[in-house]
């Protein structure tokens, strides 16, 4: 009882701040352009060449749930790993900086139940996140192409192409894959929580974790590194496009999760003990 | 109530605190004194557990703070200089998250809390709006839920007008009177620290140099103002006597001299005496005397 009133404090925190909603903001306008280039003469001429080239209709390819899916994807890794990276670098360092931390700390409460506190706050932030963004994207994409359609996803990198015609499907299939895109940028968010747990500025905390990402994708694109592509934290946190593979592979998707989880709880306490040893000067 | 004991810490290898020890009885108020980079601060921190120290131990009554912080910090309330609030938010938020950290959040008690600090009226704007003076205050209704034995004050009335330092005062000599509420007063303010605390403990480069009662500091003089007619033949008189005559109107009395005797002596020559007190020091003569002494020894 008394964890979730401190929760809710967090999430207070949280969502208090105004440039939480700056971002929420500027996803919308994300998805919104990524909305107007699907309604470009161009881009549905090249779509129509793939999707028919693979012997699929256009019109059962070209629809809201499509439009999502690739709304989700784009959004998430190209504004995403910013957001979350700068949100979750706050969570620490911004309180450090600006002294909240030092009424925090004045209060009998342990430093490992407050970082447990802010990683609960933060993931849930994560998470509900994305899921706002696959409602918005969804309810915009249905605006702008109806509800008519199926599902079509495609993936080169971890070698996924499926096709859902039945509509039902794919909205269970894209609801599935907001919840894995929730949980990979956990992940994400974990590694900016553990750099703001160290004595640095929160936009240091953001730089070094989108630096950590950087380099994983960068590196696992070398050709030498391809046989271990399963090691790296990118490809690891793209495994969500296996829940719209027409027949889903648990096992291996829960190898990832499970990978990212314990990913998770090593950055969680590696963040832990850098706090715990840390000197807050009143 | 609050005891340090035998506190050392180094910061990149340059010492903040050595071999710190003192100790706050229930119910006093207690001032913490020394320059900018003494060791208050750091002192502070090891007594809240946000500064590990070297060696040493902090106790809140009789909890060590290093061994169990929860337990220890449920009795203490602490206000910073320049406290930071999370300005987006309301008072009332504010305090409602603080406090949450210290266990159940009871609206009751937080509400009267407030009204005791003359915040009701602003309780629900946000605490950017606030004026310093006000801040003050909620930092202080964050310090007071749930209601604490001991109450650490980190310059807590750096920046206040002076009505505001008079009300501040006010308030915790109220607090002490009503609640038998212990203190720990770190501040700068020397005639503030003089007008509310019982003790102070002196810090300098890190190292105790004084701990004591105000009063008996002040009391341990030998130093007389003495208005005698005639003058000179008074000086002369005492002069023979042991007595340091330091100019005219002030003389220095040896340690063992009865100042009675002495104006017994001079009234029996003729001598018109028409002052002779002893000359209380103040505070800050004190504190410049002893922290512009040579480094400590202790």
């Amino acid at each position: 009882m008394n964890f979730l009133s401190q929760l809710r404090g967090e999430l207070r925190k949280l969502f208090g701040r105004p440039r939480t909603y700056l971002g929420y903001g500027v996803f919308l306008l994300m998805e919104a352009i990524i909305l107007i280039v699907f309604k470009l003469k161009g881009a549905q001429k090249m779509m129509r060449d793939f999707v028919e080239r693979n012997g699929l209709s256009f019109g059962d390819a070209y629809s809201s749930l499509t439009v999502t899916y690739w709304m989700m994807g784009l959004s998430m890794f190209f504004l995403g790993s910013i957001y979350f990276a700068l949100v979750a670098g706050d969570i620490v360092a911004k309180e450090s900086e600006d002294g909240n931390l030092r009424l925090v700390l004045a209060r009998p409460i342990s430093r490992l139940r407050i970082l447990i506190l802010k990683y609960a706050a933060i993931s849930i932030y994560t998470i509900t996140f994305v899921l706002f963004v696959g409602v918005s994207g969804y309810l915009m994409a249905i605006a702008a192409v109806g509800t008519k359609g199926g599902l079509w996803a495609w993936s080169p990198e971890m070698k996924v192409f499926s096709f859902f015609p039945d509509s039902s499907e794919g909205l269970k299939r894209i609801v599935m894959a907001a919840g894995g895109i929730g949980l990979s940028m956990v992940t994400l968010s974990s590694i900016a929580f553990m750099f703001s747990c160290f004595k640095i500025k929160p936009a240091s905390a953001a730089v070094a974790t989108l630096s950590v990402l950087f380099v994983d994708l960068v590196l696992q694109r070398f050709p030498f590194f391809a046989p271990y592509s399963e090691y790296f934290v990118t490809w690891r946190m793209s495994c969500w496009v296996y829940l719209l593979e027409n027949t889903i592979s648990w096992p291996k998707i829960a190898s990832s999760y499970v990978f990212l989880g314990g990913l998770n709880i090593t950055l969680f306490l590696i963040g832990y003990v850098a706090f715990r040893l840390r000197d807050v000067k009143t | 109530m609050l005891q340090v004991t035998g506190l050392s810490k180094d910061f990149g290898g340059k010492p903040a605190l050595r071999n710190v020890s003192f100790q706050v009885e229930k119910g006093e108020i207690h001032g913490l004194l020394g320059h900018n980079g003494a060791g208050k601060s750091t002192t502070l921190g090891v007594i809240l557990g946000m500064v590990e120290p070297d060696q040493g131990e902090a106790f809140i009554g009789g909890i060590s703070v290093q061994k169990k912080h929860s337990a220890a910090l449920r009795q203490a309330g602490a206000i910073f200089e320049s406290p930071s609030f999370y300005e987006y938010l309301s008072g009332w938020e504010n305090l409602r998250i603080l406090v949450s950290y210290s266990g159940r959040f009871n609206a009751k008690e937080t509400r009267a809390v407030v009204e005791k600090v003359g915040l009701t009226k602003a309780i629900d704007a946000k605490v950017r709006t606030y004026s310093h003076g006000m801040r003050q205050r909620l930092a202080l209704a964050q310090a007071l839920v749930p209601e604490p034995e001991i109450l650490l004050l980190d310059e807590p009335t750096d920046g206040l007008d002076p009505e505001g330092i008079k009300w501040f005062r006010d308030f915790i000599l109220g607090l002490r009177k009503e609640r038998g509420t212990t203190v720990l007063f770190n501040s700068h303010l020397l005639a503030e620290v003089e007008q509310m605390c019982d003790r102070v403990t002196i810090l300098k480069e890190g190292k105790l140099v004084h701990a004591g009662k105000i009063g008996d500091l002040q009391g341990d003089t030998h130093i007389y103002q003495a208005e005698f007619e005639p003058w000179a033949e008074a000086a002369a008189f005492l002069e023979l006597n042991g007595v340091q005559i330091l100019g005219r109107g002030r003389v220095a009395l040896p340690p063992e001299a009865d100042p009675a005797i002495l104006i017994a002596a001079l009234v029996g020559l003729g001598v018109r005496v028409s002052a002779f007190a002893p000359i209380r020091r103040s505070l800050e003569d004190l504190y410049l005397e002893i922290t512009t002494q040579a480094s400590p020894t202790r």
